[in-house]
């Protein structure tokens, strides 16, 4: 009797002729997150298969999977025989345990054939196996609407029997919507930006703004551990780590107090944009969320588009912030996310910053000094990581 | 690299260093096993212990060796609360080290009557207030020696002998983490220590309770330490411990004569500088070896950031919260505030400190300051 992984996916059913293509990229996203233990993926009938993994990384895949993007949930099964007796002794055991689980249980059976050569068909597989099934454990009762447990019996090239549906990220597959680019501050915020992007099948690479001295050392190790815990849902993560410091610093000496969040900002947002277009991403992603903080305010965010071309994604612009911490916590990213070393940099942070800046007053001021011989060093001197997520458990 | 952060913890004596791997490769034996081998090792701990209990001048029979320094001081506490039945009233200082004033908060979760006295501008316990709160249901008492942050040296001993007039049943403790050999020794019932602070590896201090002192130990076990901390004897490291003490104690006034010239010259150096602030007692008052200043108008974590970009390490008064703005509990009780608070710096120095860096690292922060300064909130 053989363990094997169920898959399910569902949007991608919806791609029509691009189907191979989601399915090939979910494929493989699957094989990369098994990394390390021994299973052969195969695809079949609108469902893949994972079949070979011994029993004491049973669990531990199953954990990697639900990573996994585009799968929406997987069933542990056993693969059999198709032979009845067989078939039906799998399923019997099955609910054994179950009844050992729990008082009252109430199931159902729900077969499905896709071998038509089968002797039974499926509306008989399910009427003679509830019999068994109640003859056998007379505690136990048939509830066709809200089962507890539905005892799925698939006939195919094998019966495969299961009792069990573990719901998984849902989502696109990584790599099925091409490049983006996120820009990730150590805060609560962009993490789950960048969560939610590579959830609709995005591949990431991120952009970190640094002020040494007036950031320490400590958060820019911060935003390289934020990467990485990302990184375990959306793949390996290329980091750029921008030196700012002398672009801060020229905003404070040239640019109204009030104004500088918007241009310091801005200047961000083009220099991210530069290393996107040279990454292959087709737009920018950001953690904000309407009305937040004072740049974050619609005319803020009007002022900050114009500094670019290609598209900002804002995955939380309707969020709360309330929610948007309870994703940090979801995905794991919070604990890190929260650690005090963000900024020392408050000195940059104007006291009263303009809430609805002049998208014309924004421009002019940001004209009045010349950036672009900065904006050239501060790339030249980035320092590009590449983040890859290891499991603690598989090393 | 110009080390000044010798309060956060001191790099190990060669020599220290050399006999822990003496006793971790040849001289390996468990101390509690019956063979010769480990016999020889088990006088060797006890000659040890005879040595250093000998800075305090208590007996080896009122040492006992733990963890560091975090373990001593909970210990005292919990150890000395452990052999009464009452609730009683247990009083400590508002600038005590997390590793006494949290368990003296957890203690006050339980019901105990706890009672934190203030401290002067200089961070020296408030006698007067002190001595009022004494009573007759006062249980345990513990007053730091030396303060970590600002190196006020509060006069343990004369403390002692005001709570044993007063309150006769209470235990008096002292956390001399940051004073042990190298300030003069005291007279309390219990005094606790940390070995990395001075020159010894991590993961090794003592806890000293004098003879008739009421104690329960914690850690269960094999009944190493008198029977009040079992688990197996730390060997190499109490053997290291042993050999950076004596080493310091061979030149203890040379030691103190030049730690005190590095940190008058530092702090000469740095007095000319404008709005810089000496926190604490006089230079003459408080430990040669600690310097806590504000320089007012620059975040101290930025300071540092930038003096570590020179290879200039020293500490921050205040921890850097950006978000929680948390403030330094220390310096808030000496009535230190606002930018004085932000701008503080504390260097702490070893003997191996010269005047020459003393000199090299006040023009670093005068150049760093003449940078950060052009930059204020606005």
């Amino acid at each position: 009797m053989e363990r094997v992984l169920l898959v399910r996916y569902t949007e991608i059913h919806l791609k029509g002729l691009n189907r191979p293509f989601f399915e090939q990229k979910l494929i493989d996203n699957i094989k990369r997150a098994l990394y390390g233990i021994k299973a052969n993926v195969e695809r079949e009938q609108g469902r893949i298969y994972i079949i070979g993994i011994s029993d004491d990384v049973f669990d531990e895949a199953i954990e990697r999977l639900k990573r996994v993007f585009g799968i929406h949930s997987i069933s542990p099964a056993y693969a059999v025989d198709k032979d009845w007796d067989t078939v039906v002794a799998t399923a019997l055991s099955l609910i054994e345990k179950q009844v050992a689980l729990r008082e009252n249980l109430t199931f159902k059976v729900f077969a499905r054939r896709s071998d038509k050569h089968y002797f039974m068909n499926s509306d008989g597989i399910n009427r003679e196996l509830g019999h068994l099934v109640l003859e056998r454990f007379p505690s136990v009762r048939v509830d066709i609407h809200e089962p507890q447990i539905k005892l799925s019996v698939e006939i195919r090239d094998k019966a495969y029997i299961y009792a069990e549906e573990i719901p998984c990220s849902k989502g696109m597959p990584v790599g099925s919507s091409g490049k983006a680019t996120l820009l990730i501050s150590g805060g609560i915020d962009s993490p789950v930006a960048g969560y939610f992007m590579a959830k609709r099948g995005i591949v990431l690479s991120a952009v970190h703004f640094f002020s040494f001295p007036y950031t320490s050392d400590r958060a820019r190790d911060k935003v390289v551990e934020l990467t990485r815990l990302l990184s375990s849902y959306a793949g390996n993560i290329k980091l750029f780590l921008v030196p700012f410091t002398e672009i801060q610093e020229a905003i404070y000496e040239n640019c109204p107090s009030k104004e500088t969040t918007v241009i310091m900002r801005r200047l961000m947002m083009k220099i991210s944009e530069m290393i996107a277009i040279s990454e292959g991403s087709r737009a920018l992603i950001t953690g904000e969320a309407l009305g937040q903080v004072a740049s974050q305010t619609l005319e803020s965010i009007c002022a900050t588009d114009d500094a670019v071309r290609i598209p900002v994604l804002r995955p939380l612009i309707g969020f709360d912030k309330d929610d948007i911490m309870d994703w940090a916590r979801r995905i794991g990213t919070y604990e890190t996310s929260i650690l005090p070393y963000e900024d020392c940099c408050t000195v940059f942070v104007p006291k009263h910053p303009v809430t609805k800046p002049v998208l014309e007053d924004i421009r002019a001021s940001e004209a009045s000094f010349d950036f672009s011989d900065m904006i050239d060093r501060a790339i030249e001197k980035t320092e590009a990581l590449s983040v890859k997520y290891s499991d603690p458990k598989a090393i | 690299m110009i080390y000044f952060d010798n309060s956060a913890t001191t790099r190990v004596y060669k020599a220290a260093a050399d006999i822990a791997v003496e006793y971790m490769l040849n001289l390996y034996h468990n101390p509690a096993a019956a063979y010769s081998p480990a016999v020889s090792v088990e006088r060797a701990v006890s000659l040890s212990r005879q040595r250093i209990a000998s800075y305090m001048k208590m007996d080896s029979s009122e040492l006992i060796f733990t963890s560091g320094g975090t373990e001593s001081n909970n210990i005292a506490l919990s150890g000395a609360l452990g052999a009464r039945r009452d609730k009683c009233r247990i009083i400590t200082t508002a600038v005590e080290h997390p590793s006494v004033y949290e368990p003296f908060l957890a203690y006050k979760a339980k019901g105990y009557d706890v009672v934190i006295i203030g401290v002067d501008s200089t961070g020296r316990i408030d006698e007067d207030a002190f001595i009022a709160a004494l009573d007759a249901n006062t249980g345990f008492v513990s007053i730091m020696h030396v303060n970590n942050e600002v190196g006020s040296v509060n006069d343990i001993s004369r403390l002692y002998r005001a709570v044993k007039q007063r309150a006769p049943r209470a235990i008096f403790h002292s956390d001399g983490v940051q004073a042990f050999v190298k300030m003069p020794s005291v007279n309390c019932d219990m005094y606790s220590f940390s070995g990395h602070k001075l020159y010894a590896p991590k993961g090794v201090g003592g806890l000293f309770i004098k003879r008739g002192t009421p104690f329960v130990g914690g850690q269960l076990g094999g009944g190493q330490e008198n029977n009040l901390r079992s688990g197996t004897t730390n060997v190499p490291s109490i053997m290291a411990l042993d050999t950076s003490l004596e080493a310091y104690m061979k030149s203890h006034s040379e030691n103190t004569a030049s730690m005190l010239s590095v940190k008058t010259r530092l702090y000469n150096n740095l007095s000319s500088i404008k709005d810089a602030i000496l926190n604490g007692p006089s230079i003459e008052e408080s430990v040669p070896y600690i310097l806590n200043m504000s320089f007012l108008g620059v975040r101290g974590e930025v300071l540092l950031n930038s003096l570590s970009e020179k290879g200039i390490i020293v500490s921050t008064g205040s921890a850097c919260a950006a978000r929680h703005r948390g403030k330094n509990r220390i310096l808030t009780a000496m009535g230190i505030r606002d930018d004085r608070q932000d701008g503080a710096i504390r260097f702490s120095f070893s003997p191996e400190n010269t005047v020459w860096e003393a000199d090299i690292a006040a023009q670093a922060i005068e150049d760093s300051l003449k940078m950060l300064r052009r930059f204020r909130r606005r």
